[in-house]
């Protein structure tokens, strides 16, 4: 059996107790031992974006994260964001421009969102690309996505 | 099972990877992680940098400004000390991959990786950076420029890491970074960082051989002669005779070679825009 290490971190919010080992990802550590199945393993490379996470604030890809260095720090992922206006938005506006078809970008991609709209309340369409940029998707062709992520920043600035 | 060893001291990880021959210094992991996700590399150790104070923050020395081998790209993106001549440092963090990467990369972990078409290198080579390096037999400077030795191959000897990046204080000069790149965010197909101080420029060229392409000869003899199109020309082709480029997924060996002077001639029209404006 691998050796497994107790680490402390914040888990949207709360405190959290998780028994890893020790040189796992975060992306493995929240998969396998945290039950947070919403972050996703899509390269494993840190390309794709489907793994983003955010921590201490800033978004990073879980799967070129260490767990280990990630003790006492705060993590958020989508369910830590149940109560945010923008992430409300951007998830209505997303289902209703057919930004979602598979599903298995979607989480990193709100994430990403949510980041950038929280810092930039007026943004360009092509500042919502930029943002994006390093979230792919294989089904949408981007350009709901896009549309949702502006549509949501209308309305959220409303 | 690689074991995780978190220094706080740059001494601490110098001795420890002394003593564990097979332990690997880990950075920002923006790279060594994805290689080891690979199965590309095995180590008894990872030595985590990331809680060494040394290592972090871009500063104000008496020789110019120092940034720290853990300083993230977002950080340095973001630096207001990095002006003029120094823009182009700046600018080149500011084009690696995309904000959640920036986020992780540093620039020690990026220069010692030494990926011959990432954004630093010709960054720091066209503002002559130095390279310090820590090691067993203690610190040592190394210019950039003859940093890189070969394909991914630099002068870290066994058991050295990188610890800081010296760049020169920043003169009232323009200086810019471009790349010509597949994607937004993706490694450099060829790209090029400019330094301009009236008639006299600095050219570095990236991601067309092993290291960045500098000819300081080349540049003495462009000196006032910016202005002449057939002049800059030429200067491109002294610096396309010294690349070795290589055909992969991101363009041909040939197209690579055509993109120097189109690097070079836009840089220059971009600048002399700004210079305008």
């Amino acid at each position: 059996m691998t050796k497994k290490t107790l680490l402390t971190l914040t888990l949207n919010g709360e405190e959290t107790d998780v028994a890893t080992p020790m040189d796992a990802t975060l992306l493995e550590t929240l998969r396998e031992d945290m039950g947070v199945l919403s972050v996703k393993r899509g390269c494993n490379q840190g390309v794709c974006g489907s793994c983003t996470v955010i921590l201490d604030g800033e978004p990073v890809r879980s799967c070129l994260t260490l767990s280990a260095r990630c003790k006492g720090h705060d993590l958020r992922t989508i369910e830590g964001y149940e109560a945010d206006d923008i992430m409300a938005s951007l998830k209505q506006h997303l289902t209703q421009s057919g930004g979602i078809q598979c599903g298995f970008c979607t989480s990193g991609v709100l994430l990403s969102a949510q980041t950038y709209l929280a810092e930039n309340p007026h943004p360009t369409r092509d500042g919502v690309k930029s943002a994006l940029s390093g979230n792919l998707c294989r089904c949408t062709g981007y350009r709901t996505i896009v549309d949702a992520v502006c549509d949501a920043a209308v309305e959220v600035a409303r | 099972m690689t074991e995780i060893y978190t220094p706080k001291s740059i001494q601490e990880a110098i001795s420890f990877l002394a003593a564990h021959p097979d332990a690997r210094p880990l950075a920002g992991g923006a790279t060594l992680i994805a290689m080891r996700n690979a199965g590309l590399i095995e180590a008894s150790h990872f030595v985590s940098l990331s809680e060494i104070g040394e290592l972090q923050g871009i500063a104000k020395t008496g020789e110019g400004i120092r940034i720290g081998a853990m300083t993230r790209h977002r950080e340095t993106a973001e630096c207001d000390l990095l002006t003029g001549s120094l823009a182009v440092v700046r600018q080149a963090a500011g084009m690696i991959a995309n904000r959640p990467v920036r986020n992780m990369g540093t620039m020690g972990g990026a220069v010692s990786n030494a990926d011959p078409a990432a954004d630093y290198l010709p960054a720091l080579a066209c503002v002559d950076a130095v390279v310090t390096l820590a090691g067993p037999d203690g610190q040592r400077d190394v210019p950039v420029r003859t940093f890189v030795q070969d394909w991914y191959e630099t002068a870290l000897d066994e058991g050295e890491i990188v610890i800081a990046i010296t760049l020169p204080a920043p003169r009232n000069e323009l200086s810019l970074y471009r790349k010509v790149a597949r994607v937004t965010g993706d490694y450099a197909t060829a790209s090029c960082a400019i330094a301009m101080d009236g008639d006299t420029i600095r050219v570095a060229i990236g991601a067309c051989g092993p290291g960045p392409i500098r000819d300081t000869e080349a540049e003495e003899t462009l000196r006032g002669h910016l202005a002449n199109p057939e002049a800059v020309t030429a200067f491109a082709g002294q610096l396309a005779a010294l690349a070795d480029p290589i055909d992969d997924v991101r363009g041909s060996a040939e197209y690579r070679l055509a993109l120097i002077p189109r690097l070079i001639h836009a840089g220059l029209r971009q600048m002399k825009l700004a210079e305008v404006a």
